[in-house]
């Protein structure tokens, strides 16, 4: 499924795959996938603990060196696929947030012309997220009950998971038909009035080639429209850091004020990471319907049928925004109790289904 | 809690072995079951200043990968294999495996297309290696399947690796120092030897070492380490050798192996076991029936033979030889695809003459030739 139809893996491309040691079995299906393909693998295991105690107790000249190595790997594959596997969601919690914000600061050029490479449409990437435990203790559920969800929402519990996301595909091309042309979009749910620009934007179509499971339709808003005030219906982790009841106040594109019922330190020091990081880089509508409940894990909430959701930072050059930022913090609003959006003030959807 | 030997092993890897230096680029790679020295060693490398990247491996991957793969693929090397080499400034690759066979049932016809594809990146590896401007070592972590090879637990296995890097010492890095300025004696002497003559039970065998130079081994390359090596010289070998120790090529064993030498070249060979291995083996190139390597293991804390060649050839009190490819920096013109290192036992009744003087019997140097070698045992 990911190397046939998320990534569509030809005949001698070189494949990089990022993701932890401890997806060993499924690191050796990729690897033999790849090489069946007739492509070349590139399999890059990672060790969350290395990896920690780099960010934990490196200098500022470590965390801010990137060496060819990184270069190398950024510009050669033409497909990139991500494994999400935490075995523990706050592997990084002992690390000074200080520490991340040097890295990824540092970082950005790498990360530009990653976007650069997928936004040209020369390279090719997907992120994929793998059941473990530690997703499925952060979502209260047991292993197999959250493995069981996992692949539901990716119908792979479907016969024909191609045709499955095929038809998938083809359904979030209607609502981005019909979104096509819209101007304004008001969100208006409880305690939010958002407004936000999408004029001349493209809305593109999550249909499992980027994420998978996937299921959402996306865009850059108009960096300097947004306005009115958002609260998010779920908890926002970033980095391993949770933050709980955000609350957002918009004008002229920026956020002017923020609140957080938990962790409204760390929600501030991510907004003053950079110029980028108080402007929307993302709009979106969540539309997979197997994906019903919120796990505290992005990858799936913000695909949940019936919701829409922001991203503060770095935006989309493919979608035509133009925010910059080393920050991209997606963050959920539920619309199925209650909740309406307009299209240029016409009713496009009420409680999350489209009227 | 990791064990306290593993930081240890770390610390004399970047402060003794590489001398790692502020700002340098090092690559640690290995498995990821050894995860905890990976560890110790990033820590290690971020304490020297340095900046360590990983390049971690899972069991299955190469195997998938080689079990699928056309000429084409065995044949390919990323662009960026020459560059990435070239902006390291240290290599650092940690020995272990879940399973030592894992490529038994891989054709070498294949093994052979992929080392042939790499050949450019072993070239310049090298290359900058010679030039000093990649330092590289080699070490191991404890595993159970090299456990399983050396018929130990693993616990008794740990013991056998760290003692064997004396690491069971408050200072091993002090007892490196020490025992490195001895064996640097110990190759100036043999340097001075002209003929070097073998005898043990099933052994006369002589080689010619004159003009050649003997290297030190003493943890910069290897670790553990503990022996002295060199090139002999490639028409000179005579006489016959009976190894008391298998031989092992890519997990196979070849056992009680017999060789007979006349003017520098295999004229004879035998084996228990694996004589068809053996033989294909010396017939691959000219060279492979030449020796590339004489050498004496100087290691006495390693003391019994785990078919990993790291320990194997540093047992203290045995010789080892290889027949194939030497190394440049000894004097060596031997040029094989082939380097396949035996070890035979010198502890039980061995002697070596150097230009007919007895310096060296029953596994030990004479002390009118050589220091004592021993590491301190606490």
């Amino acid at each position: 499924m990911l190397c046939r139809y998320s990534l569509d893996v030809q005949r001698g491309e070189l494949v990089h795959v990022g993701g932890p040691a401890s997806q060993g079995l499924l690191l050796v299906e990729l690897s033999r996938e790849i090489t069946q393909l007739g492509a070349h693998p590139l399999i890059r295991p990672t060790l969350p603990s290395a990896h920690e105690l780099a960010l934990r107790v490196g200098t500022k000249e470590q965390l801010e060196y990137i060496s060819p190595l990184e270069w190398h790997e950024t510009e050669a594959p033409t497909k990139f696929l991500s494994v999400w596997a935490d075995t523990n969601t706050r592997y990084l919690s002992a690390v000074p947030n200080g520490n991340q914000g040097v890295r990824r600061a540092a970082y950005q050029p790498l990360r530009k012309r990653i976007f650069a490479r997928l936004g040209s449409g020369e390279a090719q990437w997907c992120g994929v997220s793998m059941p473990t435990e530690a997703f499925a203790q952060e979502a209260g559920m047991a292993y197999a009950d959250f493995e069981e969800f996992v692949f539901g929402a990716g119908h792979l519990d479907d016969p024909d998971p191609v045709a499955a996301w095929r038809a998938v595909s083809e359904r979030q091309q209607k609502v981005i038909d019909r979104l096509d042309g819209v101007a304004e979009l008001r969100f208006v749910a409880e305690d939010t009035d958002l407004t936000v620009n999408v004029a001349g934007r493209t809305w593109m179509n999550a249909d499992g080639h980027q994420n998978f499971p996937d299921g959402e339709i996306y865009t850059s808003p108009d960096e300097t429209a947004t306005k009115g005030h958002v609260s998010f219906s779920f908890d926002a982790a970033y980095d391993g850091h949770l933050v709980e009841g955000v609350r957002l106040w918009f004008e002229d594109g920026r956020v002017v004020r923020e609140q957080a019922r938990r962790g409204e330190s760390f929600l501030r020091e991510m907004l003053e990471m950079d110029d980028g990081a108080r402007l929307l880089g993302e709009v979106a509508f969540g539309l997979n319907p197997e994906i019903q409940r919120a796990t505290r894990n992005i990858a799936f909430d913000e695909k949940i049928g019936g919701t829409f959701h922001v991203a503060l930072g770095a935006a989309f050059p493919e979608c035509g925004g133009t925010n910059e930022s080393a920050l991209h913090w997606d963050m959920v609003c539920d619309l199925r109790v209650g909740g309406e959006v307009f299209a240029d003030g016409e009713l496009l959807m009420r409680n999350g289904a489209l009227v | 809690m990791s064990d306290p030997r593993i930081e240890r092993l770390a610390r004399v890897a970047t402060d003794y072995s590489l001398e790692v230096a502020e700002g340098e680029l090092v690559v640690i790679q290995g498995p990821a079951l050894a995860e905890p020295l990976l560890v110790e060693l990033t820590r290690a490398v971020l304490n020297a200043g340095a900046h360590p990247r990983l390049r971690v491996t899972v069991p299955g991957v190469e195997h998938a990968f080689l079990s699928e793969a056309a000429d084409e693929q065995l044949g390919y090397l990323p662009p960026f294999a020459l560059e990435e080499l070239d902006a390291i400034d240290c290599r650092i690759v940690v020995s272990a495996s879940a399973n030592t066979r894992e490529m038994s049932a891989i054709d070498p016809a294949k093994l052979r297309v992929r080392s042939e594809a790499s050949k450019p990146v072993m070239e310049r590896f090298m290359e900058r290696s010679a030039a000093g401007d990649l330092r590289w070592l080699v070490t191991a972590y404890p595993c159970d399947a090299f456990a399983q090879d050396a018929d130990l637990s693993l616990p008794a296995y740990e013991d056998f690796v760290f003692k064997a890097g004396w690491l069971h010492l408050d200072d091993p890095v002090a007892a490196w120092r020490s025992f490195s300025e001895k064996l640097h004696l110990v190759a100036e002497r043999l340097g001075e030897v002209r003929e070097l003559r073998v005898v043990a039970e099933g052994t006369d065998l002589t080689v010619g070492v004159a003009g050649r130079t003997w290297i030190p081994a003493d943890g910069d390359r290897n670790f553990p380490d503990g022996e002295v090596f060199t090139g002999p010289e490639e028409t000179k070998t005579r006489g016959e050798v009976r190894f008391s120790y298998p031989a092992i090529f890519g997990g196979r064993e070849v056992d009680d192996v017999r060789l007979r030498f006349e003017d520098g070249r295999v004229v004879a060979s035998e084996a228990a076991s694996g004589q068809d291995l053996l033989r294909e083996m010396l017939a691959i190139d000219e060279g492979a029936a030449v020796l590339g390597e004489f050498a004496i293991g100087t290691n006495y804390n390693v003391e019994q033979f785990t078919k990993q060649i790291l320990f194997d050839e540093k047992i203290g009190g045995t010789f080892h030889m290889a027949v194939g490819a030497g190394y440049p920096e000894t004097g060596s013109t031997n040029h094989s695809g082939l380097h396949w290192d035996m070890v035979c036992d010198l502890r039980d009744g061995g002697e070596i003459y150097a230009d007919g003087e007895l310096i060296y019997r029953e596994g030990r140097f004479a002390p009118s030739f050589a220091p004592d070698l021993t590491p301190p045992s606490s």
